[in-house]
């Protein structure tokens, strides 16, 4: 335990974590700029927040997702970085988790509307794998 | 562990993760709004609307295309037309007895009597938005499947969808599949003008025990 501990707060694995989720981010970001109708629509889908303000959140959630992915990859503000993508997925896994509970069949908008995955439990196992990623990504560097 | 390595310690520059937090946020909205205001200034327009649009409650706004008489009780259902002759109940003149899908430059909406009407009469052409393992298994005799998904990856579906010169009907899985609406407004700014909506779907058409069609086999 405490050398998995040891692993996970080397300054190395951090940096790695941050420089993959920020990838990843980017490319989710990107993808939904392209296309922030299909976008709306799929937010739309999954019922989770008001009708009128299903449009902000389209707007300015991939920007948000870009920003970070930039402060993750280029190790600017990095640890607010990682905090953010932490939360943010959080957010994405519950809302998933809640569709399926729902049984609603919808496309998860994840990576935006050519990522056709259908909300499911592989979406589920996805998205946790990148929290976890991004949560070591937030984790503090040991020192020394 | 994760709170006491998460949690925001005084050497990390007085609260510098919260502000860095709020930063990303507002930089990240910053740009998402001007990305979008400039998609709105932009003729080719890739803006949003800044307040999306309720069209579950434009529906119920929605002129309604309604056969009231039951087909099978009445003989000569279209006479219940005469309560307002100006309304999109009238008949079509070019479709004698069929209830009036209008060009309102909107969807409208029609229900259940008025397309068995229709269907009996093939006087429409009834696209079925639901996936295309859905349409295989049952659907509406004669209908055609766009699936909504299909629609918004190849645009051009819509703009290719030859209704022969008759007004469209889309329907899907009912209740609060909003698939054949969101398709109906694509049928309409793809420049088809007389488009219904039918939001009962299928399970209302099978459940009043209408034929139905299945995948390789005629009208049952």
């Amino acid at each position: 335990m405490d050398r998995l501990r040891r692993v996970l707060t080397s300054p190395w694995t951090i940096r790695i974590c941050q420089v993959v989720t920020g990838v990843l981010f980017a490319w989710a970001g990107l993808a939904k700029i392209g296309d922030l109708r299909g976008f709306a629509e799929q937010i739309h889908n999954f019922r989770m927040i008001p009708v009128p303000l299903e449009n902000l959140a389209a707007i300015s959630l991939p920007w948000i997702e870009l920003v970070a992915a930039m402060a993750l990859v280029f190790g600017v503000r990095a640890r607010a970085g990682a905090v953010l993508a932490t939360g943010l997925l959080g957010v994405f896994t519950v809302a998933v988790l809640a569709a399926l509970a729902r049984g609603l069949d919808i496309e998860c908008g994840c990576f935006g509307t050519h990522d056709a995955t259908r909300v499911g439990w592989v979406k589920v196992g996805q998205n946790l794998l990148v929290l976890a990623l991004a949560f070591v990504g937030a984790l503090r560097a040991r020192r020394g | 562990m994760a709170e006491k390595i998460l949690s925001m310690e005084a050497d990390e520059a007085g609260g510098g993760l919260v502000r860095g937090i709020v930063l990303i946020c507002l930089v990240g909205s910053l740009l998402g709004v001007s990305y979008n205001w400039f998609g709105l200034a932009n003729p080719s327009g890739w803006g949003l609307p800044w307040i999306a649009e309720d069209r579950m409650a434009m529906l119920e706004q929605m002129e309604t295309v309604d056969a009231e008489v039951g087909v099978a009780e009445n003989d000569d259902p279209y006479l219940t037309n005469d309560s307002d002759p100006a309304a999109v109940f009238a008949e079509a003149s070019s479709n004698p007895g069929l209830p009036e899908i209008a060009a309102l430059g909107r969807p409208v909406q029609i229900k259940l009597n008025a397309v068995r009407l229709y269907v009996d009469a093939g006087a429409a052409l009834l696209v079925d938005a639901r996936e295309p393992d859905e349409y295989a298994e049952a659907r509406i005799p004669g209908a055609i499947n766009l699936a909504y998904d299909q629609v918004v990856t190849d645009p051009a579906l819509l703009e290719n969808l030859d209704s022969g010169g008759r007004p469209i009907i889309t329907y899907c899985g009912g209740g609060e599949c909003e698939q054949s609406l969101s398709l109906a407004y694509e049928l309409v700014a793809a420049g088809h003008e007389r488009v219904a909506v039918y939001m009962g779907g299928f399970p209302e058409w099978y459940e009043a025990d209408l034929p139905v069609e299945a995948a390789g086999e005629g009208i049952e």
